[in-house]
């Protein structure tokens, strides 16, 4: 099958999900997700894909290859990934950021055997994660809505776009260094294996407690965005206030208005 | 001369065994400074995750059973709920209150069991020096999970309370999300579509 037969029949699955679901009814809209209904389609159309192809790929990966191998070509991969992270630091400003990025990735590349192991964790040195879309929110760009894009998943149009990028930068860098196109193509699509395996126990957990899986992965990406965004926040700022109503009564009280009974 | 040696080494070994069991017997303080009480915490239910062959080989339902014995007694599940449940909280029963808890209780333990499925010897949890106010009576302690070796370690942050009987764990805080925070819309869709009844109906069928 060629690409353009292939993908006339991922657009037209997409289409008829889409379809299928152009019924199904948003109760409790958010302000942040003004296209919930489209993206409650392509996220049914994602998890099915999910089902169907790179689930069992990845946990078939898990079951053949041993542990400490897959956590050291993980290690490996993020490794990599850490120079892209560490110029999108700088871009930021984050000047210290940056150069624990390069510190830890020279640290790795070193004496931990090519990013094999994670030397630099083990002294406390933690991996700051970093991409284009964090820089540009960090520019000063909102988010604007919350969209899931097809196979990719949970995004926003401002790091939807800086995704082009990193995409980029990933082609480019791996196109430097290494020639050999089969190769590199199977480069790509093990890196799709194993992230998708790395990620295996955190979708269990999301199966196993999430009331609406939707809301759940939507929350919690806006939430770790904005926390990447604005940068480490002193424990006040970011710590959230809950209104508690068990204190409702108290209050009524203390305005001076009879407690009912 | 051979059964002296031996008598030695199983003397030894009855006093390491003992001394391991005291460890893991202790209580944890919930009296003391928030981040030793938490490792303390910690400490225990990682001794009994490792000694336990079921939980070691990912027995999902033996995990919950640890967690719901080891944790869940340090945990104010009734406040989890309320916060989780905003301004509805005030237009539920008691007993819708009470059912309600009960329900969520159930998610918050597989949330925690959530992070100590697959234990290896390498698991470990280590707490943060402390920075907040000791004075505090809501306070974070921060930690980082250790999984297995040579992994990155997982941020994990505590939001305690201070009440009559200690500390008391309210919200968790995984990679940069709170639970309770997490949990808010998905409560408010449920309760605008099926009340709070079909919230806790909700919850149990998730238990199953």
């Amino acid at each position: 099958m060629n690409t353009r037969t292939y993908c006339k029949f991922l657009l037209i699955g997409l289409l008829a999900i889409l379809a299928g679901c152009a019924t199904q009814q948003v109760k409790t809209p958010i302000a942040a997700d003004p296209w919930e209904q489209s993206n409650r389609a392509v996220f049914e159309f994602n998890d099915t894909l999910d089902r169907a192809i790179f689930k069992p790929v990845a946990q078939a990966y898990a079951f053949i290859t041993p542990q400490p191998v897959r956590t050291c070509i993980n290690n490996i991969f993020l490794n990599i990934g850490s120079i892209w992270a560490g110029v999108n630091s700088s871009l930021q400003g984050r000047h210290i950021d940056a150069i624990n990025t390069f510190g830890r990735f020279m640290l790795n590349t070193t004496l931990g055997l090519g990013g094999c192991l994670d030397l630099a964790s083990t002294t406390g040195a933690k991996r700051i994660p970093n991409d284009f879309g964090v820089t540009l929110g960090v520019w000063g760009i909102s988010s604007g809505p919350y969209i899931v894009l097809p196979i990719i998943g949970a995004s926003t149009v401002r790091d939807g776009t800086g995704m082009i990028a990193d995409a980029y930068v990933n082609q480019f860098s791996y196109g430097q260094a290494v020639h050999d196109i089969a190769v590199r193509n199977s480069i790509y699509g093990f890196e799709v294996v194993q992230r998708r395996e790395a990620l295996l126990d955190v979708t269990d957990m999301v199966d196993r407690t999430a009331l609406d899986r939707y809301s759940f992965i939507r929350d919690a990406y806006l939430k770790r965005r904005a926390v990447q965004v604005d940068g480490p926040l002193s424990e006040a700022e970011s710590l959230p206030s809950y209104e508690d109503f068990e204190a409702a009564p108290a209050d009524r009280k203390a305005l001076g208005i009879p407690s009912q009974k | 001369m051979f059964s002296r040696t031996l008598r030695l080494y199983a003397a030894l070994l009855l006093t390491f065994c003992f001394s391991v069991g005291v460890n893991a017997q202790q209580k944890p303080n919930t009296m003391g400074a928030p981040n030793e009480f938490v490792q303390q915490v910690a400490d225990q239910i990682l001794a009994k995750l490792k000694a336990d062959s079921a939980a070691r080989s990912g027995d999902i339902k033996r995990v919950n059973q640890i967690v719901d014995e080891f944790i869940l007694p340090y945990v104010n599940f009734e406040k989890t709920t309320r916060l989780a449940a905003g301004r509805n909280w005030r237009e539920a029963t008691p007993e819708q209150k009470t059912a309600l808890s009960q329900a969520f209780r159930g998610t918050l333990a597989r949330t925690y069991s959530g992070a100590f499925t697959r234990v290896t010897d390498s698991t470990d949890i280590k707490t943060l020096p402390f920075r907040g106010d000791a004075n505090a009576n809501d306070v974070v302690v921060k930690s980082q999970v250790i999984q297995r070796a040579n992994s990155q370690p997982i941020a994990l942050d505590y939001r305690l309370e201070k009440t009559a009987q200690g500390w008391k764990i309210y919200d968790i805080n995984v990679e940069n999300v709170w639970l309770i925070e997490n949990y808010r819309n998905q409560f408010s869709q449920q309760i605008n579509q099926n009340g709070i009844d079909g919230l806790i109906a909700a919850l149990n069928q998730r238990a199953q």
